[in-house]
Order: C-alpha cells, then sequence, then structure tokens
C-alpha cells in the first residue's frame, strides 16, 4: 500500500481548518461550556482517559466483541450463504427471508434480546453477530448464483466433482459479494454494537457515551464518537481492504 | 471401423420461457464420427448445434436417442469428452499455468508430472511467457488458446468444440484455425467441432456435416479429402479443391437460410 502524500497533505489541511472554527466557535458562542467544549477539551478527555487506562480498556472490549462476530460471521455465514445459494430453489426461497431479516437490524431486535438475554454480555454479542451474520449469509448465497454456470458446466466436462465444483468454482466465483457482506456486515455489526454498549451498559464505547451523558460530559462523548469513528476507518483500511485488494483485484474481478 | 461417437435419432425440444411455445430443436439427428476424425458440424444460427454439443458433452439429456461413446451411452459429463466452449470459460481466479493444469489436478495427477504436461502444451498453443498471467491480462485469442491447452491437457478422447474461435478478431482466428489443424495433426484427436463459418467447417474438417435449418437434422456429409499438412490459408485461397468443396458446403448451407437475410 502506497502512502499517497498529496491526499494526506489535503486531509491535514481539512482537519486544521475544522479545527481551527470549531475553536473559534466554542470561545465565541454564548453557549455553556457543556454544550460545544472546544477541541482542546476533547484531547484533554482522551489524555485523562488513557492516563486512567478506560479508553484502551473499553476500545478493547468494543473491539474484541466486534473481532467474534466477525469470526463467527465468516465462519456461520460464508458456508451457508454457499450451501442456500447452491441450488436455485432454494437460493429463490431465502432470498426474501435473509434480505428481511437483513433489514430488520440488530437495534431493532435490541427491545426483545433485552427481554430474552437479560442486560447482559449475552443480549451485547447475540444483537451484534445477528447483525454481521445476515449480510454474510445474503451476499455469501448472491455471490454464488452470479458465478457464471459456464464455469461450472466447463468443470463438469473435466470430470470434477462436486466438492471440487465448490471449492475451485463456486467458492472463488463468490469472493467478491462474500467480500462485500463482510464490509457491510461488519459496519452495520459496528452500529449495533455501539447500540448495544449504550443499551446494556457493560463496558465499551457505546457504554462511555451514554453513561458520559449523564454527567453532561460532553467532552467525552465527543470523544467516544470520534474514536468510533477512527477506528472504523482503520479496521477497514487495514484489515478489509487489504484482503480484498490481495484476491480480488489481482484476478480482475473488480475494476478500479 | 466401428464409430468412436454414434448419435442415434437425437432428438431434443425445449419450451420457450417468454412465449410458452414449444421449440424442436434437433429432431431425429443419426451421425457417426469415427476414431481420430476431424468432424465439423455446420449450420444456419438456432439450427440446434450448439444442443448437440451440449447433449455430446453430457451437460443436458437429450429428449430423444441416443448418444454412444465407443458403443457406451452417454449419461452425463465425463473427462473422456473435453469441451471448448464458444465464451471464455477459463476460470478468472487461476494462472494460465494453474488453469492448464486444472483437469491433471482433478484427476490426481502429481505435482511434478503436471508440470512436465503444462509446459508441453504452453508450448504447443504458443503461451511461453505468459504462465502466470491471469486471463483478464490476455487478449480473446491467448484466452481461448487456455481454453484449448487446459482440454488438451486432460487428454479427453474426444475434443468437442462449440464455435470457439468465433469471439476473437479475424487475424487471430485464422492463426487459431492453423494451429487447431496442426495439433489435430500432432494429437491425432476425434474432434467435433461445431460452427456457423462455412470457410472455417471446410478449412478444419475431414467431414463436414450440413445440419438443415430447426428443427436440425443432418442435410448432407461432404468429405473434405485434403491432406492436414496441406491446410494452410495460403493453401486454401488458392487450390480448387478447397474452392469446389467450400461451394458445395455454402450452396447446402444457404438453401437452409432461406429467405432469411444472413450470410453464413
Amino acid at each position: 500500500m502506497t502512502v499517497r502524500w498529496d491526499l494526506a497533505a489535503t486531509w491535514a489541511a481539512v482537519l486544521a481548518v475544522t479545527l481551527a472554527g470549531w475553536g473559534l466557535a466554542a470561545a465565541t458562542l454564548p453557549v455553556p461550556d457543556y454544550y460545544l467544549p472546544p477541541p482542546t477539551a476533547v484531547f484533554a478527555a482522551f489524555g485523562d482517559l488513557v492516563v486512567k487506562g478506560i479508553l484502551p480498556t473499553y476500545i478493547a472490549e468494543s473491539l474484541r466483541r466486534m473481532l467474534l462476530a466477525a469470526l463467527i460471521g465468516l465462519a456461520a455465514g460464508v458456508p451457508l450463504g454457499l450451501v442456500l445459494g447452491m441450488s436455485r430453489r432454494v437460493a429463490d426461497f431465502a432470498y426474501p427471508l435473509l434480505n428481511f431479516f437483513q433489514s430488520v437490524s440488530g437495534i431493532a431486535w435490541l427491545p426483545l434480546m433485552l427481554v430474552w438475554f437479560g442486560f447482559g454480555e449475552r443480549t451485547i454479542l447475540v444483537a451484534v453477530n445477528y447483525t454481521v451474520l445476515f449480510p454474510v449469509i445474503f451476499n455469501a448465497l448472491l455471490g454464488v448464483r452470479s458465478v457464471p454456470r459456464l464455469y461450472v458446466n466447463a468443470l463438469r466436462t473435466l470430470g470434477a466433482s462436486r466438492w471440487r465444483i465448490v471449492r475451485d468454482v463456486l467458492l472463488p466465483g463468490a469472493l467478491p459479494s462474500i467480500a462485500t457482506g463482510m464490509r457491510l456486515g461488519l459496519a452495520y455489526g459496528w452500529r449495533a454494537l455501539i447500540a448495544a454498549e449504550m443499551l446494556v451498559g457493560a463496558h465499551g464505547l457505546g457504554f462511555m457515551i451514554f453513561n458520559a451523558q449523564a454527567f453532561h460530559l460532553t467532552a467525552r462523548i465527543m470523544l467516544g464518537m470520534g474514536t468510533i469513528g477512527v477506528l472504523w476507518l482503520v479496521l477497514d483500511y487495514f484489515l478489509l481492504r487489504p484482503l480484498e485488494e490481495a484476491t480480488i483485484s489481482r484476478w480482475g474481478l473488480v475494476q478500479r | 471401423m466401428p464409430a468412436k461417437i454414434a448419435l442415434k435419432g437425437l432428438g431434443h425440444e425445449y419450451v420457450n420461457p417468454f412465449t410458452r411455445e414449444r421449440v424442436v430443436a434437433l429432431d431425429g439427428v443419426d451421425l457417426e464420427v469415427g476414431e481420430g476424425e476431424f468432424l465439423t458440424v455446420v449450420g444456419p444460427s438456432g439450427c440446434g448445434k450448439t444442443t448437440l454439443l451440449n447433449i455430446l458433452a453430457g451437460l443436458m439429456p437429450p429428449a430423444r436417442g441416443v448418444v454412444l461413446l465407443d458403443g457406451r451411452p452417454v449419461t452425463g459429463p465425463g473427462r473422456d469428452r473435453g469441451v471448448v466452449f464458444q465464451e471464455f470459460a477459463i476460470l478468472p481466479w487461476r494462472t494460465v499455468e494453474r488453469n492448464i493444469a486444472h483437469g491433471l489436478e482433478i484427476q490426481g495427477v502429481p505435482r511434478a508430472e503436471r508440470a512436465a504436461v503444462v509446459r508441453r502444451f504452453v508450448d504447443l498453443v504458443g503461451l511461453s511467457g505468459f504462465e502466470k498471467k491471469y486471463p483478464h491480462e490476455l487478449s480473446g485469442g491467448m484466452k481461448q488458446r487456455v481454453a484449448v491447452a487446459r482440454t488438451l491437457a486432460a487428454n479427453p478422447e474426444v475434443m468437442l468444440m462449440d464455435e470457439p474461435f468465433a469471439s476473437v478478431d479475424a487475424q487471430t482466428r485464422i492463426t487459431l484455425q492453423e494451429e487447431l489443424n496442426a495439433i489435430a495433426q500432432a494429437t491425432g484427436k476425434t474432434i467435433l467441432f461445431v460452427t456457423h463459418n462455412v470457410e472455417e467447417a471446410v478449412f478444419l474438417g475431414d467431414r463436414c456435416c450440413v445440419l438443415s435449418r430447426r428443427p436440425g437434422r443432418v442435410k448432407a456429409l461432404v468429405p473434405v479429402g485434403i491432406p492436414r499438412e496441406r491446410r494452410t490459408w495460403k493453401l486454401f485461397t488458392s487450390d480448387a479443391a478447397f474452392a469446389a468443396t467450400k461451394d458445395r458446403v455454402l450452396a447446402l448451407v444457404r438453401e437452409e437460410v432461406g429467405g432469411e437475410d444472413e450470410r453464413p
């Protein structure tokens, strides 16, 4: 991955101007401090929470939950999507069902899950896993359906077994779609995680920003929001994109 | 000599999903292909050429009749019949050499032996230096060379080719036809080659089977009778025997195209 210095410089400039404008607004607008704390207050909150070890702990907690959901989503969602996608009839049946459950996000399930699984870790994990899982299954299914029949036929005439066709044709052919599903699933899951942590309140970044609101710690809320965004950028840029580039772009399946 | 491939009373029909109309694609096709023979099948578009080839490949069961390979009925696809498809059917996520080796991998041929066979066929189809390339880095003609090499490397008893050179440019097509001619001569494979291009059919075939318009039947079998080593495009354009055969086949196909504005 090459560093685009011109782009980095533009971003640094935009960031500096934004921070300066924000600082100016915070200093001049006739509102109490907790309405709009200056950027310096957010940085101070950052320093404070790092020193106390709260921020690192909460970040680690949120990332651990996310990683678990990603692994389960991959391990369970991909095979399930592949199997469902292999038969046209099964796929036609499953399509609206998966689409339905994908749209009813984990956040909408939370009230029910709280009743079923209680105010604790279990509810958070179920909500996040659910949210990650459906886009992964759904897109894996779409991926299999999008593999040209011609490739399957070509392998059949070479004497390939069913398992061989799954391994050599359907799985790699579905990979672009699986990568999309992973990216979408994790993006949805990240949001569901924050929401679940807010409601359940057992550590994590969501808990941190929700809890700070009770004490009017606005700077801490902003810090939490910024951290959520930055962490996602890092995850996406260093984990999901390289994965996509290592395989799919190289095969010429994605036109850039 | 017993027939390598025999089609007996082959018939097929399908239902047009939009109009619900029943279309008879093939009707009572009887045809025999000898061991080591290069048979080309030519006919107007829509006469069921591709259907015929797919049935032979075992990719679809015929509605009526049987396909015999060495006297045994064909019931599904198998590695005794290699297929080169019209569209480029090589896998985009495999390099040239891994595509060519695919049939051998499926057969469980050990790695070292595989590499040797791949090298031989890479050379045969003129792809040296491109072994590590992915299909999207190749031209249409090169992709089809990979497909031909993949089929040959798997060493099928019979090669079935469905308008394999229809989607490459004219210049490349001429080269590929001459190369296929050389390959046929070198390997002695039984080949059934489907095309709508009369010149191609006459240039390549030991015999040329003309199909009637839909529903497809065997209209005529025209022997070409020109030795393989004399089959170059340079000779083709000047040789009287070639010209006469081509005109004969062209006339037969023209009768079938009829009033339709379509040139074979």
